[in-house]
């Protein structure tokens, strides 16, 4: 029995550069295994050791996200092993079209009643992906998951709602999306480092496993994404008190300050 | 005819689902997940059709998917939903029966010549796009209260359900705070030095009749403030009135969450920092002389 | 010639770095302002695993091989020299020694828990009277029975104030040449006769607990030995030898974090209407500083991609040392140009690179030392 997790070998949107006319441009910004997946990896593992199944890790990429500096430093994090569907054009998939690809991933492998996930990925953020990929295998969902306990297809979870903690009992197979809290965040130590070199890396591509390229929209348009204009009004701080009464003066010359306005 | 379903999962707000999703399809069917209070409330939201698909029990909202999965694949549409955990789930359920592309936090959707064009932010908030759908869309918005309108009917309808139950709900001790709804904030972020420096923005956030909101790595990583209080790409998106950052250096993830407020006040030690270019008002200094100097000017 | 790192030695420099961002930057000031070592991060340390780099696995260590332990060291100095030389002496100057001329016993004694930083590990050679002039030790070692017999002091001991296991360095001919008399012991921290004396103050890394050792009548047993007899002189220059490519990490993690510093602060600095870094005096100075990491970064990697092979790499990581540990107090001081006022402050990092920078130059073998191995070297 094996338990599977899902990540991304991507860059931090924060890092990308965008120009006037809003292209998004990826090629400065370096690609990583994000903290979330990061602690998704982490909770399988616990869960594998305590279970006594193995853990695989399964991914979706562009080219690079087959090379050995991608599968070790997904292996580095705890992973017994990984599955991973590179091929051009794959850089960058929206959820939809990652979850189609990724079901394909988990239909190769023998015996996993449980997949997990990070929060979601650094790059897009939708925080989708697990809940499609959930649809696509027609799997029971939960995310948000603080703490998740249990074996074979029984699971227990635990979350944090605005209105309280919740338990929840799941009977499997079910995809799982953890909260970044699930697990305290450890970086590899050099023996993980070391060992990832040697586990294995099963590499496939879209024509091998009898998938397509899921279909996208057409793109017609980008422009700047700006807020709101702002005045960008610059208060000298030399004096604390001064420039707090500058401000207060302002705000409530805006009416900002008045009480009771709906 | 064409149709879009909103979904609703227990307290989920769709008024502006709805409003957004009568602008593309002829139809709008509400499919409602919760007990029968919400499906009323949710039919008076100016709808076609509202299925509810019945009393939940001990079972999970998550664990009406298939049901919705079934629904929507017996008849594709466009398919709406708020990006409460809940609802995204059912979302991702209902998209992946039909194949819907997804799209997050569009700012406009029209329909044109037969196809779909939805502009949305890209990257959690690098840039806009505009895109051209032929089949039908999965996009999650955020919600937002309905106006009351006439009640509608509301159509029991049943489905398979996954095996997620609900054992236990213990409420959270001490206030919960909804801060979308507050029409000024204060949010606190990583300048903060200590947790036992909090009453600080506290009297601040007290002064100015304002809730408190944080960063993500206030909330996640040390924990100072619950969850409920991040404002973020993948946590609270405010519009306030007024909102005041404090030691927040204005990450696009932080931003996503806060740049729809009417006016920004930045409080930071670092003039570079990214919020200070997209705040109206900018104070360059210390947040441990500026708080308490701000809450000393609005008592007088 | 390839000169790209190895997957293996990337992904330790990334999860170095982390811990370091994370866990030592915030210490790094407050333990140099009240010179205290860092002890609330050792363990965190040890579970990184950057106790036990060096250490063969059989051993209990990760056999991560020269390159991977420099990077280490290197990307702990970026953020604090005294971090990264708690973790050099341990291994540079105590496990390797131990590794390297250890008995069979005394390797599977010592080394599991030096590489589980279960225990600290320290070098004992300096003396107030023998600095560079190392042979003319005088802490003696006397043979009583199936017993030696320590007396003496030693000064300057890096990790001193918290080591478990010191290699210590004691005459036991004082008939023979000055050099050939001298043999290696293994002594326990805990050992009755042992007195560790107050930390010294120092102008940099003084959060590094660097201590006067007091030896009187500490006794150890015979096979407390190090290596052979005599053999003590020959133990501690080589483990020097190896010492000198982690110094000259450290020197280029210092110079590394202080031009780091240097280059943000050049670009948010506004004078006469601009950022400081479109001036050309500011250029020319990072340009110069950007050369001389690159140059210093390529000779230690260099002295230890060598060591890794097999090859003689003495010369090149003493020209290393020499290199790294001038550009490192170069480096510091234009950082602090660049800054200029502001620079001269606690409010940056770049004054305590500059008196960190300094150490680099004299300990485990001054820039004169060096000098002599290179210049012997050349001259054959």
């Amino acid at each position: 029995m094996t338990i599977a997790v899902i990540y991304k070998w991507a860059p931090d949107a924060q890092e990308a550069s965008v120009d006037t006319a809003g292209r998004v441009d990826f090629s400065r910004a370096k690609a990583q295994i994000s903290d979330y997946d990061a602690v998704a990896i982490q909770v399988g593992r616990q869960l594998a050791d305590a279970t006594g199944q193995g853990l695989v890790g399964l991914t979706v990429s562009g080219p690079a996200g087959g090379q050995p500096a991608a599968t070790k430093a997904a292996l580095a994090r705890g992973l017994d092993s990984v599955l991973v569907l590179a091929d051009d054009g794959l850089d960058r998939l929206g959820p939809s079209a990652a979850a189609s690809l990724l079901a394909g991933l988990v239909g190769q492998l023998d015996e996993v009643g449980l997949v997990l996930a990070g929060d979601s990925s650094i790059d897009v953020g939708a925080r989708m992906t697990p809940a499609l990929l959930a649809g696509q295998l027609g799997w029971a969902c939960l995310t948000d998951v603080e703490r998740l306990d249990g074996s074979a297809s029984q699971w227990s979870a635990q979350r944090t709602q605005p209105w309280g903690v919740e338990t929840l009992s799941l009977t499997g197979p079910a995809v799982v999306a953890l909260s970044p809290t699930a697990a305290p965040l450890k970086a590899p130590g050099m023996k993980d480092i070391l060992a990832a070199g040697k586990k294995p890396v099963r590499l496939v591509g879209l024509a091998e496993l009898g998938l397509t390229e899921p279909a996208a929209g057409q793109l017609k348009a980008t422009a700047h994404l700006t807020g709101p204009s702002r005045q960008g009004v610059v208060i000298d701080v030399s004096d604390p008190d001064a420039a707090a009464q500058a401000l207060v003066a302002a705000l409530g010359q805006a009416g900002l300050l008045i009480e009771g306005r709906a | 005819m064409t149709v879009s379903y909103v979904l609703a999962a227990g307290q989920a707000q769709v008024g502006d689902l709805v409003q957004a999703a009568r602008l593309v399809s002829d139809q709008v069917v509400a499919l409602v997940v919760g007990p029968e209070a919400v499906a009323q409330r949710v039919a008076q939201a100016g709808l076609d059709q509202t299925l509810w698909l019945g009393e939940p029990g001990p079972l999970a909202l998550e664990a009406f998917a298939p049901a919705l999965a079934e629904i929507v694949r017996a008849r594709p549409g466009h398919i709406w939903a708020t990006r409460r955990p809940a609802d995204r789930v059912l979302l991702g359920a209902a998209a992946a029966a039909i194949e819907a592309a997804l799209v997050v936090g569009p700012t406009e959707v029209t329909a044109q010549d037969g196809l779909t064009l939805v502009t949305a932010p890209v990257n959690g908030g690098l840039a806009l796009s505009t895109v051209a759908f032929t089949g039908p869309v999965a996009l999650l918005m955020d919600g937002g209260a309905a106006p009351d309108g006439p009640a509608g009917a509301v159509q029991p309808v049943s489905g398979p359900t996954a095996s997620i139950q609900l054992v236990e709900s213990q409420p959270s001790v001490g206030q919960t705070v909804d801060l979308t709804a507050a029409t000024r904030v204060v949010g606190i972020g990583g300048g903060l030095k200590a947790a036992s420096d909090l009453p600080l923005i506290e009297d601040l956030a007290q002064a100015l009749g304002a809730a408190v909101g944080c960063s993500r790595p206030v909330a996640e990583g040390l924990g100072w403030l619950p969850k409920d209080r991040y404002i973020g790409l993948s946590g609270a998106h405010i519009a306030p009135q007024l909102y005041i950052a404090v030691a927040i250096s204005g990450q696009l993830q932080h931003m996503a969450g806060c740049r729809q407020a009417d006016t920004i006040v930045a409080i930071n030690t670092d003039p570079a920092a990214p919020i200070m270019a997209q705040a109206d008002y900018v104070l360059a200094g210390d947040l441990y002389q500026l708080a308490p100097a701000l809450t000393r000017a609005l008592a007088g | 010639m390839s000169f790209e790192l190895t997957d293996e030695q990337a992904l330790t420099r990334e999860a170095v770095r982390q811990f370091a961002d994370t866990a030592v930057a915030p210490l790094a000031a407050e333990i140099d302002r009240d010179h205290r070592a860092p002890l609330e991060n050792l363990p965190a340390m040890a579970e990184l695993g950057l106790f036990g780099m060096i250490v063969p696995e059989d051993l209990g260590g990760s056999g991560a091989g020269s390159l991977s332990y420099i990077i280490a060291v290197e990307e702990l100095a970026r953020r604090c020299a005294t971090h990264a030389v708690i973790v050099e002496a341990h291994s540079s100057l105590c496990c390797w020694p131990i590794l390297t001329y250890g008995s069979p016993q005394q390797r599977q004694a010592y080394l599991p828990d030096l590489a589980a930083g279960a225990k600290i590990g320290a070098f004992a050679l300096t003396e107030p009277a023998a600095g560079t002039d190392a042979a003319s030790l005088t802490t003696s070692a006397k043979r009583e029975g199936d017993q030696w017999v320590l007396n003496g002091q030693k000064v300057f001991i890096t990790n001193g104030g918290f080591a478990d296991v010191f290699v210590v360095l004691a005459r036991t001919d004082p008939e023979a040449p000055s050099a050939k008399g001298i043999s290696a012991f293994i002594v326990e921290g805990q050992s009755a006769g042992l007195t560790v004396g107050d930390p010294e103050r120092k102008l940099g890394i003084r959060g590094s607990s660097t201590t006067p050792l007091i030896f009187s009548d500490l006794r150890l047993p015979s096979d407390a030995l190090l290596g052979q007899e005599g053999q003590g002189f020959g133990i501690a220059m080589s483990t020097l030898d190896g010492g000198r490519t982690g110094i000259a990490a450290q020197a280029l993690g210092i110079a590394q974090g202080a031009y780091e510093a240097a280059v943000a602060y050049a670009q948010e600095r506004v004078q006469f209407g601009k950022p400081i870094a479109r001036l050309q005096a500011i250029q020319w100075m990072i340009a110069d500083m950007a050369t001389d990491l690159e140059a210093g970064r390529l000779l230690c990697y260099q002295a230890a991609d060598r060591e890794e092979r097999g090859l003689d790499f003495a010369v090149q990581a003493s020209m290393a040392k020499l290199f790294c540990a001038q550009m490192a107090v170069r480096v510091a001081s234009t950082a602090i140009q660049v800054l200029g006022g502001i620079g001269y402050t606690e409010s940056y990092p770049v004054e305590r690179a500059y008196r960190d920078a300094k150490i680099t130059e004299i300990y485990e073998g001054t820039n004169e030392v060096q000098r002599l191995v290179i210049a012997k070297s050349q001259l054959r």
